[in-house]
């Protein structure tokens, strides 16, 4: 199987960080897709948050926290809204309405901060000791991290105060279990094609 | 010397690849997303077809040309008045297809097929047969991202058309949305149409949004009341962009 890669160390290396940053864009592609069967009580797989977490499962907390941060700068600009938002309580005066004008984005919480936390806690937790490598421990830790994740952005949300906190909390309770149902059924098909070419990469690496 | 040449020669590839993993992000994040959504543009294409489903269309449509018309009754009663009327010019509208939906479920919004390449601004009013649906707050040229009414952080200045009690709606969940009223005590009930209101500097006024559903006036600091928006936004597939030039 791919003879080419076998014979040349560096070509290998280019090859595997093309497979990361393609597998990385074709989550980030899936995100606004409604694929049938994915979708229950109308949310979706977090898709990065599962990618975050098969790449930091065997690698350092650096690796795991880069990846989160570079991933959530990403998620970030898909979701800004740049363009001004007329707020809350502020336009009882209807004149007074162009006065208040803001700009949404700087308060907006960030996706940053979820998978930075997701990576790390994922690069952190002793997985030789207390879990197996198997599809049951990643989609056990994406069910996790996936509850860890939409805590965070309801937090966020709270301490901010745009929104109504008693809404975020009921509304937190409806997107965390669903996604994380969702997201830790749906990790295998990212964990596994990836687990197994960096297996087969690490296998290389050690007889050459 | 030696040593910084040392820790370059074992670090330096991976600080650059750092450097450069980073700065894409980076990249991705000021241009907000504008390179992935139209790589998803063209990715999602060879599976888009057919014309818009025009029968389920005209349900809604009836609805809202229902609301429309008390609106334009009263609206006509009052141009009587006035005899300075003009005539808005009216632009073009663009209908495009949702091709995507918001990346994150705390986020309620939708991408559409047509961009600045056919002409779509930010700041233009999207609506469907139901009535209104969002606002552009993004452009690419073969994309558009619309914030949707039923964000919790979208804002719409309001009017009951039945009596022009004036508020604003802003998102909940599923479909319905809050009226929240400037008068203490206004005079409203189930089954009201509500429209935008003209003094909305982000909506032409006279779009129908929705029905009032449940009333609680004893909120505080300002009555409020459930409105049901008319626009299937869950399960719609087509919607129009109008031209509209935010007042600010």
């Amino acid at each position: 199987m791919l003879k080419f890669l076998e014979a040349a160390p560096r070509l290998r290396h280019l090859f595997n960080w093309l497979i990361i940053v393609g597998s990385a864009l074709l989550c980030l592609l899936i995100l606004p897709a409604r694929l049938p069967g994915t979708e229950l009580m109308g949310i979706r797989p977090n898709w990065l948050l599962i990618w975050v977490v098969v790449w930091s499962v065997k690698r350092t907390v650096w690796q795991g926290a880069l990846a989160g941060i570079a991933l959530g700068l990403i998620q970030d600009g898909m979701t800004a809204i740049n363009v001004p938002t007329v707020p809350d309580q502020t336009i009882f005066t209807l004149s007074d309405e162009t006065k208040v004008v803001v700009d949404i984005a700087l308060s907006y919480p960030s996706h940053i901060i979820s998978l930075t936390i997701v990576g790390v806690l994922t690069a952190r937790i002793q997985k030789q000791r207390y879990i197996q490598e198997d599809f049951i421990s990643i989609a056990l830790i994406v069910f996790g991290m996936a509850v860890i994740a939409e805590t965070v952005t309801a937090v966020q949300y709270s301490l901010q105060g745009f929104r109504n906190p008693a809404l975020v909390w009921t509304e937190h309770q409806r997107i965390a279990l669903s996604s994380a149902i969702l997201s830790s059924l749906w990790a295998p098909v990212v964990y596994y094609p990836l687990n197994r070419w960096w297996e087969y990469l690490n296998s290389k690496e050690q007889t050459s | 010397m030696f040593t910084v040449r040392r820790w370059w020669e074992r670090y330096g590839s991976q600080f650059i690849l750092i450097g450069i993993v980073l700065g894409v992000a980076l990249f991705i994040r000021q241009t907000q997303g504008a390179l992935i959504f139209e790589l998803y543009a063209h990715a999602i294409r060879p599976f888009q077809t057919g014309p818009p489903p025009d029968e389920k269309w005209r349900e809604g449509e009836v609805e809202r040309l229902e609301g429309q018309l008390t609106a334009l009754e009263k609206q006509n009663e009052e141009l009587k008045k006035l005899l300075d009327y003009k005539e808005e010019q009216q632009l073009e509208s663009i209908s495009a297809r949702i091709i995507g939906r918001s990346v994150d479920h705390w986020w309620q919004q939708i991408i559409l097929d047509q961009g600045s390449n056919e002409g779509v601004k930010e700041g233009y009013v999207v609506t469907s047969p139901g009535g209104l649906v969002g606002r552009v707050i993004k452009v690419t040229p073969h994309t558009s991202r619309v914030l949707l009414i039923s964000d919790p952080t979208s804002r719409v200045g309001a009017k009951l058309s039945r009596n022009n009690y004036m508020g604003y709606i802003r998102g909940g969940t599923k479909g319905t949305a809050t009226m929240v009223f400037y008068e203490k005590v206004p005079n409203v009930k189930k089954g009201d149409q509500v429209v935008t209101s003209p003094a909305s500097q982000l909506f032409p006024p006279g779009i129908h949004i929705g029905v009032v559903e449940s009333v609680h006036l004893q909120q505080n600091p300002a009555p409020e009341v459930e409105i049901k928006l008319t626009a299937p936004i869950e399960f719609l597939e087509w919607v129009t962009i109008h031209p509209h030039t935010t007042k600010y």
